[in-house]
Formats: structure tokens, C-alpha cells, sequence
């Protein structure tokens, strides 16, 4: 029972923590009905950016934090100005712009291959200061960088709904994800938003990237192995939904932790497809998503 | 006028490029290459480790190209020919058939992996093209009947082997008693393989088997499986990692406060000169069992790792050895063929009985293929991360007549 116990409160924390990977995916999904096959990219350049700042100037993990989002915040928004945003002009009369998709993995194989040219195929880790620490809770043993790193998915989260729901850009945001003719019509620059939901978007894989440098560690590859993971997430959750990313984190998490004290661990990989499966079949729009008619 | 001028002078360059083709020509057509084509994973899971092979091998062939290149060939020069794997099966396949078909090899050689090396030799073999496998350890690789295929190292039952005899050397020089055993391994060909043959020899030995568990190489947290491992309360823990899932691995012992008395690697991950970096001192007292230590007691191997080391920065493994080695057992084959005609090439591979020369910084005594291919005399050392001033370092303990002198093995590392 104890195992048990100690794997759901692992699972809680990874969950969380891959909802944070998603985070960003569902909303540059929910803004411009695009699927940003960039977005493990994007969440490898925020670990390596991360990677790198704290191995240079050695600083505390927690402190990257303030630095790495904002970075990504502006290399996202710019990533969509410069290379995203003249396809999508071009596709004007398009619903669903497939070849903005095409682009977006085109980004992705541009970002993983300047990676491996730069850096190399090895593992890279950094010692921080939280690195390896943990801390005793009754009988259960927490790990300092997963739990600090629920706890940023949580804020997140929390703050970025809140932004959705109160500031005058979140609202321009929630407009355009729901009709961007009407949006356009109300004087709402389309391209502007796009512009910081992608970038939004990228400084939430920062701050992932933040939370899982100090006990993960990061390659050119790496967004692969979360990528794939993100997606089921999303679509779990429901598209576009943001307590919807986070819950369907969270179920895998679960799933993944505490299914395998039962069973070899390479079988909760297909029990987490099997349930995504189940799921869509039940509720094909996820968790949280409406049915939308785009 | 500047234009001018510099556009004659292209024009001249390339008139004079043009005349030294032209003069050239047969002195090219004397100078031929013999192209070897080469599987690795160069990105993906294994890149780092297929990366230390395509390094190996290229400091090999700069040595081989420039002591004359193959003598009996008019000094032709050897050529590498890369494709990447990325530890995928499938595409190992196409890409042994593209080198085969498409850039004309004349031998093959990889792939690191079990899983992409077991199809991509059946292609060399469809083919009749002579393929060189310098590490990759399944037992099966060699035992189908192949007539072009030709393993360096030792295969797993071997290792296998070697552990257990280690296990019980240690206990019996240490007289400490271990008996719960537990099996951790990636889900791949490798560590499945190595498993069957853990199951047998523990229940040979008289071991209880306490956890029996595979894992999947690219997990994002391998905590769940820590946990398991830490309820099973194992004496000694068993693993077989590639390079990424080594690190998390350790990494995620020490964060669980997981000290089990023994742990005993299979190289692969654990011997990846990054695994220390990445672990520092969560990695001591792990005993791993490989091919080759820059301590080993061979002469130039010494020479040798420092021209690696100085060439790329981190030392030679057993795997790169390995890899170098082979590049070595070509060479003397073609040598010995004096022709690039596969068959004839295949033979002189068959016969091959190297005992000298640079290609003897391997662990053990000589390569000679017995009748499936297998280099008979590959052999295996175990060593033990140690602290030695201050620093993280693998220390040869096993064969008792290897070990460092000086060396007191901790065993078990932890009570």
C-alpha cells in the first residue's frame, strides 16, 4: 500500500508537470486551430535555454524561471511574425490552414537539427541547487524538483486562466479562438493575437523547460519523447481547454505511476492508450471541450 | 577593371583545375577506395554511444589510411560511409539496403542496437555482402547460419555469464551471503535478451528472484519503477540501461534513497563516458561490466585513449574499442584478400587470426571467428565506480587478476 501511495503522489507531481507540456500546445491550439507540431521543439529549446543559463551563470533553478519565459515569450511571438504568419496570410480564405501545420513541423525539424548541430547528441544534466534533494513526508519520500514543479504547473495554470478570464488581451485572446471573423469585425488584430498565443504559448514550454532541467535532462530530441504525450493530453482534456490540460496531465500521470506497481511498466503505455481510446469514444470532444464547429 | 581581373583569374583557376583533372586522372584510378559502410544510431535514444563508434572508427581509419592504406590493393585507401539507424529496426533495414544498393559498400558494418543489428545482417546476407558487427550483443546474431556476418565482442550469454561468476567470486572472497536478486531492464532486443538468460542462471545459482521488470528506454519518469524496486527490497539489483534511462535511473535511486547492496550493470548506458558526468557521486559503488577500462593492461592502450581523449575530448569505451578494433580486423582481412570481391573478402574474414598490431588495446588476447562468426576469444571485465581523489572513477575489479592494484572492492557497496 505504501508503494502504491508513493507512486499516485509521484504521479500527481509528473501529471502535473505534463499538463504544464501541454499547456501551451492547447492553447496555441485553442487561439489559432492550429496543431503546433513545433511545440516539443519549442519545449527543448526552453530546457536547453534553461540548460545553459544556469550551467553559465550557476544560478538557482527558481531563478531561471524569471528569466527563461520571457526569453521564449519573444522568440515565440517572433516565431509566428516571421515565418508563421505570411503562410497564414496567404491561406486567408482557409478554415483549418493545413499548410500552416506543414510549417509548424518544418519549425520543429529546423529546431532539432540546429540543436544537434550546436550541441551535439549527448545528454546533457546541470547540478542545481534543488537537483536531487528530498524531503520525507511520513513514510513517502518527495522529490524537491517535481514537487516544485507541480507547483509551478499549478500557477501556471492558475494564471493563465486568470489572464484569459480578466486582462483585455486574454479577452481578445478567448474572442478569437471563438470566432476570429466576428473577432476581426470588433477591431481585434488577428495577427496580434496570434502573435501572443504563440508566444504565450512558447513561454509556457520555457517555464516547463525551467521545471524539468534540474532532474531531466535535455538532448535535441528530447520534445519527442513529451510531444507525443502532450497530444493525447490535450485531446484528453478537450482542445483548446486549459483545467482540460491539466487534468488530463494528471490522469496520466496516474495512470502511468501507479498502474505499473501492478504490472511491468512497458504495459501502462498502452493502458494510457487504451483509456485515451475509451474516452474518445465516450466523450469525443475530451474533459472540458464543447463541441465547436469549426 | 578589379572585376575584370578577378574574373580571369577564375577563369584561369578553373582551367588549371581542369588540367590537373585531366593529368590526374589515372593516378585517381590507381588510387581506388574501399568504401565501408557503417549502421549507427546517430541520433535518437543511443545517439551518444553511436557517435563514440563513428569516432572510433574514424580515428582507426586515419591510422590504417595513413600507415599506407591496404598494401596488396595498391594502398587503397579505406572510406567511411555513414547512415544513421536512430535505433529504429526499419530503418536500419533500408538504410544497410541503401548502402548496399545505392553508395556500393564493400562491407557493412554496426549497428550497436541488437534490434536493428539482427535484420540489418540478414539484408548483408541476402546481398553476400560481409558485415562486420563490432558490438552488439545478442547471442541470436551469430547463430542463424550466416555465412557474412562477423561479431567483434562477446555476446550476451557470455556477459551473462561473467556476471554470475563475478556474484559468486565476490562472495566467496568477501564472505558476505546475497540472495534476493531483482532484474531491471530496457524493453528492448538487449535487455530482454539478457533477462532470459538471468532468469536461468539465477535459479542455477540459487538466487530468489524478486522483481522481474522491463522498462520502456524513452520513459519521461522512471520513479514508478523505482518505487516497485525499492518495495521488493532486492540484495542485489541487476540492470541492463542504454545511455538516457542509466542516468535517470541512478539519478532517481539516489532521489528515492534506494541503496540496495549490490548494483551490477551490463555496460551500454552505465559505460557511456557521459553517465559519470551526468551522475557524479549517485553513481558510486555501482559495479558495470564491460569490454574494456582505460585502466586495462594491454600495451598502447594506454596511447591510444590519450589520442582519443585529446582527438574528442572524453575517454574510449569497450564499445568504441570495439569499434576500432573491427576497423582493424578489416583491414587485415582485405589485406589478406587482396581483392574487394565480397566472397573473397568473406574468407579472408573467416580466416582471421589478429593477435598484434593496434587493434590488441581490446581486454582480451586476440580476434579469431570460430564457424557462426564469433570472435572466440572476447572477453568481459567488471569494474566498480569508485571515489578515487575525489573523483568519480570506473576501477577494474573482475577477473581478480585485472583488478587495479591497490583495489579493495566495496562489497557490498552499501549495508
Amino acid at each position: 500500500m505504501t508503494a502504491v501511495i508513493q507512486a499516485a503522489l509521484n504521479g500527481i507531481m509528473m501529471g502535473a508537470m505534463y499538463g504544464l507540456t501541454a499547456l501551451g500546445l492547447t492553447l496555441i491550439f485553442g487561439v489559432m486551430k492550429v496543431v503546433n507540431f513545433a511545440h516539443g521543439s519549442l519545449l527543448m529549446v526552453g530546457m536547453f535555454s534553461a540548460y545553459w543559463l544556469i550551467r553559465l551563470t550557476g544560478i538557482h533553478p527558481y531563478l531561471a524561471l524569471c528569466i527563461v519565459p520571457p526569453i521564449l515569450f519573444v522568440f515565440g511571438y517572433y516565431l509566428q511574425d516571421v515565418v508563421i504568419k505570411p503562410v497564414f496570410k496567404a491561406e486567408r480564405q482557409v478554415r483549418e490552414p493545413l499548410t500552416v501545420i506543414i510549417v509548424t513541423t518544418g519549425v520543429w525539424y529546423v529546431l532539432d537539427n540546429l540543436a544537434l548541430m550546436l550541441f551535439g547528441a549527448e545528454y546533457r544534466t546541470v547540478r542545481t541547487a534543488i537537483s536531487n534533494k528530498s524531503f520525507a513526508l511520513g513514510e513517502f519520500i518527495i522529490s524537491v524538483p517535481k514537487f516544485s514543479g507541480f507547483v509551478a504547473a499549478m500557477l501556471t495554470a492558475a494564471g493563465l486562466a486568470l489572464f484569459m478570464r480578466k486582462t483585455k488581451t486574454g479577452m481578445a485572446l478567448r474572442a478569437t479562438s471563438l470566432d476570429r471573423e466576428a473577432a476581426n469585425l470588433m477591431g481585434i488584430d488577428q495577427y496580434r493575437v496570434y502573435n501572443i498565443a504563440f508566444g504565450l504559448g512558447t513561454a509556457i514550454a520555457g517555464i516547463a523547460g525551467c521545471v524539468l532541467i534540474p532532474f531531466y535532462y535535455v538532448y535535441p530530441s528530447v520534445g519527442v519523447v513529451f510531444d507525443i504525450r502532450a497530444f493525447i493530453i490535450v485531446v484528453l482534456g478537450g482542445l483548446g481547454s486549459i483545467p482540460g490540460a491539466l487534468l488530463g496531465g494528471l490522469v496520466i500521470g496516474l495512470i502511468e505511476s501507479v498502474f505499473s506497481q501492478f504490472m511491468a511498466s512497458t504495459w501502462t503505455e498502452a493502458i494510457i492508450y487504451a483509456i485515451f481510446l475509451v474516452i474518445l469514444f465516450v466523450k469525443p470532444s475530451g474533459f472540458f471541450g464543447h463541441k465547436q464547429d469549426w | 577593371m578589379k572585376k575584370g581581373f578577378s574574373g580571369s583569374l577564375l577563369a584561369g583557376c578553373a582551367g588549371a583545375a581542369l588540367c590537373a583533372v585531366f593529368l590526374a586522372g589515372p593516378a585517381f584510378a590507381a588510387d581506388k577506395t574501399i568504401k565501408i559502410g557503417n549502421v549507427e544510431p546517430l541520433s535518437g535514444p543511443s545517439a551518444s554511444v553511436g557517435i563514440q563508434g563513428k569516432q572510433a572508427r574514424e580515428m582507426a581509419v586515419e591510422e590504417i589510411n595513413a600507415a599506407g592504406g591496404i598494401k596488396s590493393q595498391g594502398g587503397a585507401k579505406l572510406e567511411l560511409v555513414y547512415a544513421d539507424s536512430k535505433s529504429d529496426p526499419t530503418v536500419g533495414v533500408t538504410e544497410t539496403e541503401r548502402l548496399i544498393n545505392t553508395e556500393k559498400v564493400n562491407l557493412v558494418t554496426g549497428c550497436w542496437n541488437s534490434a536493428v543489428t539482427y535484420p540489418a545482417t540478414q539484408v548483408a546476407e541476402r546481398y553476400g555482402i560481409p558485415f562486420v558487427v563490432p558490438v552488439a550483443v545478442r547471442d541470436t546474431i551469430t547463430e542463424r547460419g550466416f555465412k557474412y556476418v562477423f561479431r567483434v565482442a562477446a555476446k550476451d550469454s557470455w556477459w551473462v555469464r561473467d556476471q554470475f561468476r563475478f556474484l559468486k567470486d565476490m562472495q566467496d572472497e568477501t564472505g558476505v551471503k546475497l540472495t534476493k536478486i531483482a532484474f531491471l531492464f530496457e524493453n528492448g532486443d538487449w535487455g530482454t535478451g539478457f533477462a532470459e538468460k538471468w532468469r536461468e542462471m539465477a535459479k542455477k545459482d540459487g538466487y530468489e528472484i524478486v522483481l522481474d521488470e522491463p522498462y520502456p528506454s524513452t520513459a519521461t519518469d522512471l520513479t514508478p519503477v523505482v518505487t516497485k524496486l525499492k518495495s521488493a527490497r532486492p540484495d542485489i539489483v541487476m540492470l541492463v540501461s542504454n545511455a538516457a534511462d542509466a542516468i535517470l535511473l541512478t539519478n532517481t535511486m539516489a532521489e528515492m534513497q534506494l541503496k540496495p547492496k549490490v548494483v551490477l550493470a551490463s555496460g551500454g548506458g552505465h559505460a557511456d563516458p557521459k553517465f559519470l558526468e551526468n551522475t557524479d557521486q549517485n553513481a558510486l559503488g555501482i559495479f558495470d561490466e564491460v569490454e574494456w577500462n582505460t585502466d586495462v593492461n594491454k600495451a598502447g592502450a594506454k596511447a591510444a585513449n590519450e589520442k582519443f581523449k585529446k582527438k574528442y575530448g572524453y575517454d574510449l569505451t569497450g564499445e568504441s574499442v570495439d569499434a576500432y578494433a573491427a576497423m582493424y580486423v578489416i583491414a587485415d582481412a582485405l589485406e589478406r584478400a587482396a581483392s574487394t570481391d565480397p566472397q573473397k573478402v568473406r574468407d579472408a574474414l573467416a580466416a582471421t587470426n589478429l593477435t598484434a598490431g593496434p587493434a590488441m588495446i581490446v581486454s582480451y588476447d586476440g580476434v579469431q571467428f570460430d564457424e557462426t562468426g564469433q570472435n572466440k576469444n572476447a572477453g568481459i571485465v567488471i569494474i566498480q565506480v569508485a571515489e578515487i581523489n575525489g573523483k568519480p572513477e570506473r576501477v577494474t575489479v573482475w577477473p581478480k587478476s585485472a583488478r587495479r592494484a591497490g583495489y579493495t572492492p566495496a562489497f557490498p557497496a552499501n549495508k
